[in-house]
């Protein structure tokens, strides 16, 4: 395949940063797959025998059987459209495909797109499409039907759950069919890591046909490699293997059952008797028991999964930016990290380069120092003791997150009442959304795969869900900035830019990085962890 | 009798209407909103309000009950806002679920605790009372979600002998139906069986206690011939009574055990419903759990008036 010189210019570039030292490897191969790089390329930039990725497979892998997986049941009706909750998108995904794929590595595997190019600013990006794939009632996937499925994502007058992750980077009309088989994408401003919103991560970009009207679970029709032949609303979806998969000799399984449950507990039961053979999430509390289980296998993945402990700028007390300094500085984060999660996260630093991120600065790890935050509480004016309300929503680790807190904060002179909410209430609706208003709250984010994820929404001066209402217009510039970046070091020190003024500001503190655990039977394979609770069926059998 | 049974038919009606008043109000106090259920936590204000808008939730909370009220009592039950899917055929299927595993829970509950109730009755402050007294008590303090897990791992993990959900297969023979039920059904038979058995107790403690029992035995009947054809007719009357108020409770209560034995009955549905907003679906299935309360009821003082003729000719 035939690189455009944009993207040879920039592998150039990838490859000196590797040679000097100052990106890994596996930082080349991301990178690289991300500006649309083709494999040929890598390797012969490399030189190196560049093995194609390809998941653990033994040869004598067996064909057939139905794998059953145990996950929560869909909130609403499956539409790819609208869906925002794990039990829909893994519906959805074993149904229909997206353009590329993002690997737990945030390398791009291409899917319905063989490549994919920036111009030279990375505001206009052309995709080309695979041939002979057709959906499941034989129409041909065409050039047409991208352009549909993203106008229709973009279109602020649909009910699109993307809609809000396209905000300020791709509007409607702005997709255009420019040959048989290819899609430029006119960005609103130019974005490196593009490719992502029509990955697997924007979990609503699967390509539906161009004539799709809502009705996905009457008229269930995509590329993918199973087909929804049973849809029974908050109880299972039964999927038989898609004869007409593109991918020859796949998927190996005949079918695939999805179990519906509304805890985790009894997802933890039915997997030790063997009643399932994969949940799709194993969130660490509840599930202990499976983790010394001899007979599961725990699948692990870093992921950027968070919780923020937001504190309101424009609020006091927390409007003096020392006392949300001396707060952070209570926290004794390994501990954190230990008694949460027995280790099964990574430390966070009140910034939002998670580790997971390539091109996250290291800016030095916070560590407890009651002594420091002392003199800051002094040095705002806080003599006595200071009170104020952490609330929170009851969702997996964060009651007794709150606990930690509270305790931690203490010997500091800072007493924390804990106001505990039920997720229902925290988000609420229309005037009344504690977590976009409380002075200080817990929330917890899914994982995303690019750090502008985050900042665009949280924590820049028109976010939307920007808790702490935090407005800093350099960070803000410096925000722009990167999304424009192509050239790594560049990047790299910008990030390090916004992780300072972040992490001095401390609009949020974000103490850990969560592990997505995925707990599977022995005989599962081919399946692996995903930082977003994603399930990828196409290479998996029972052995 | 007639009057008496057409007095309480006649109450059904207005019950249930007050019934839908009361669920439509109260669904509003519930934090959240059907538009923000259905589109999640991502979609953007405007997007959550044109929905509200298109759903008609922003309309006046009587104008929307009077939309509804006027398609229900017409037949039309509608679909489910948050699933897009037919009320009257997903909530009867659910009834249908709920229904029969409330029918194996009373056939081992009422056997069980009538016998040993008895039992103790006929043995008063006597160790086989004691026995089964405090084992009845200390049963019916444990919560369902306990007991329920206990079982799941000692009978559905560790012996592997029930299935670890109960959901029924379609086409499943009724020795395979009664397998998946019979799990679900045990931490149910234990939380009544307490209450029940002491209430047949103190039944029979009573009437063994009246002059009619002493009579009996005066007269050199057998003590068995005397507790099977004199006491026990009197002494469950208050009995049938505390089962026929129980029957709703199995019918539409039961939110615990259906998510610990993933069964789909119409307590978690009623839950989901009422925490999604969904309207359609929370009056339809509270109204029908409602009906099966007074018709349980009914059934139950219809029951006592057969067995008890001076209740009978009373209410005549």
């Amino acid at each position: 395949m035939r690189e455009s010189p944009v993207q040879w210019e920039f592998g150039q570039h990838l490859l000196e940063e590797l040679l000097a030292g100052r990106i890994t490897r596996r930082e080349f191969v991301r990178s690289a797959t991300v500006v649309g790089l083709s494999l040929s390329g890598i390797v012969s930039l490399l030189a190196v025998g560049a093995k194609q990725e390809v998941r653990a497979q033994t040869p004598q892998v067996k064909k057939g059987g139905t794998m059953t997986v145990a996950l929560v049941p869909p909130t609403a009706a499956v539409d790819p459209v609208t869906m925002f909750d794990a039990g829909a998108i893994a519906v959805v995904q074993q149904v229909a495909e997206y353009l590329v794929w993002a690997e737990n590595d945030l390398s791009l595997r291409p899917v319905l797109a063989t490549r994919w190019e920036p111009d030279q600013n990375g505001k206009t990006w052309t995709f080309t499409l695979r041939g002979g794939v057709t959906f499941s009632d034989g129409r041909p996937v065409t050039a047409d039907d991208v352009v549909a499925t993203f106008d229709r994502l973009t279109d602020p007058k649909t009910n699109s759950a993307a809609l809000s992750n396209f905000k300020g980077i791709l509007s409607k009309g702005n997709i255009e069919k420019v040959g048989q088989n290819r899609v430029a994408f006119h960005l609103d401003r130019p974005f490196v890591d593009f490719p992502y919103f029509v990955s697997s991560t924007n979990y609503n970009a699967v390509v539906l046909p161009k004539d799709y009207a809502g009705d996905f679970e009457k008229r269930p029709i995509g590329s993918g490699p199973f087909l929804l032949t049973a849809y029974s609303p908050k109880q299972s979806a039964s999927f038989k293997r898609n004869p007409r998969y593109w991918q020859e000799g796949l998927p190996y399984l005949e079918g695939v059952e999805l179990r519906f449950f509304a805890e985790p507990q009894p997802q933890v039961l039915a997997l030790q008797a063997s009643a399932v053979d994969m949940m799709l999430a194993t969130p660490f509390q509840g599930s202990q028991a499976l983790f010394t289980d001899p007979n599961v296998t725990i699948l692990t993945t870093r992921s950027s999964k968070h919780r923020a402990v937001h504190m309101r700028v424009d609020t006091a007390p927390f409007s003096d930016k020392r006392l949300r300094q001396a707060i952070a500085l209570c926290l004794d984060r390994p501990k954190i990290v230990q008694g949460l999660f027995q280790g099964r996260a990574d430390v966070g630093n009140d910034e939002v380069f998670a580790p997971v991120f390539p091109d996250g600065p290291n800016i030095g790890v916070r560590t407890q120092n009651y002594q420091k935050a002392k003199q800051l509480l002094q040095a705002a004016g806080f003599s006595g003791e200071v009170k104020i309300t952490l609330t929170y929503e009851v969702y997996q680790e964060v009651p007794q997150y709150a606990v930690f807190l509270q305790e931690m904060m203490k010997p500091a002179g800072v007493n924390v009442v804990l106001e505990q909410m039920t997720q229902a209430q925290y988000y609420g609706s229309g005037s009344n959304q504690p977590w976009l208003q409380v002075a200080m709250g817990i929330t917890d984010w899914a994982s995303r795969v690019t750090p502008s994820q985050f900042v665009l929404p949280a924590y820049t001066c028109g976010g939307v869900w920007n808790s702490a209402h935090w407005c800093n217009e350099d960070f803000d510039t410096l925000a722009k900035q990167f999304d424009a970046t192509l050239d790594k070091t560049r990047r790299r020190s910008i990030a390090r830019r916004m992780a300072l003024i972040q992490q001095d500001a401390t609009p949020a503190i974000i103490s850990y990085w969560i592990n997505a655990p995925r707990a599977v039977r022995k005989r599962v394979q081919g399946v692996a962890a995903s930082g977003s609770d994603f399930l990828d069926l196409t290479k998996a059998s029972l052995a | 009798m007639v009057r008496f049974l057409l007095r309480r038919l006649g109450l059904i009606v207005p019950t249930l209407w007050l019934v839908s008043l009361l669920i439509f109000g109260l669904a509003e106090i519930v934090p959240g909103d059907v538009a923000r259920t259905i589109l999640g936590p991502y979609a953007t204000p405007q997007q959550v309000e044109a929905l509200r808008h298109q759903l008609g939730a922003d309309r006046p909370l009587l104008v929307r009950y009077a939309h509804w009220l006027s398609n229900f009592v017409t037949g039309n039950w509608g679909d489910s806002v948050i699933l897009h899917t037919p009320v009257r055929p997903f909530v009867f299927a659910r009834l249908a679920n709920s229904v029969q595993l409330a029918l194996v829970a009373l056939l081992i509950t009422i056997p069980i605790s009538l016998v040993l109730g008895v039992l103790a009755g006929l043995h008063v402050d006597r160790p086989t009372d004691l026995a089964i007294s405090v084992i009845g008590l200390a049963l019916t303090a444990i919560p369902e979600f306990v007991s329920g897990v206990l079982f799941l791992v000692v009978f559905g993990v560790q012996l592997g002998w029930f299935p670890i959900i109960a959901e029924v297969p379609p086409g499943a023979t009724l020795v395979e139906r009664l397998r998946h039920l019979l799990l679900p059904a045990i931490p149910l038979m234990l939380v009544l069986f307490g209450y029940i058995a002491r209430m047949a107790r103190a039944g029979m403690v009573d009437v063994m206690d009246s002059a009619y029992i002493r009579t009996a035995v005066l007269k050199g009947l057998p003590r068995w011939y005397v507790v099977t054809h004199h006491a026990l007719r009197n002494a469950l009357l208050p009995t049938i009574t505390v089962i026929g108020a129980q029957v709703g409770w199995l019918v539409g209560g039961l939110v615990v055990v259906e998510i610990l034995f993933t069964y789909p009955g119409l307590g978690k549905l009623i839950y989901d419903s009422a925490i999604g907003h969904d309207i359609p679906v929370l009056e339809a299935t509270a109204l029908v759990v409602a009906t099966i309360f007074m018709v349980s009821n009914l059934t139950a003082d219809l029951v006592v008036a057969l067995l008890n003729p001076r209740i009978r000719y009373a209410r005549e």
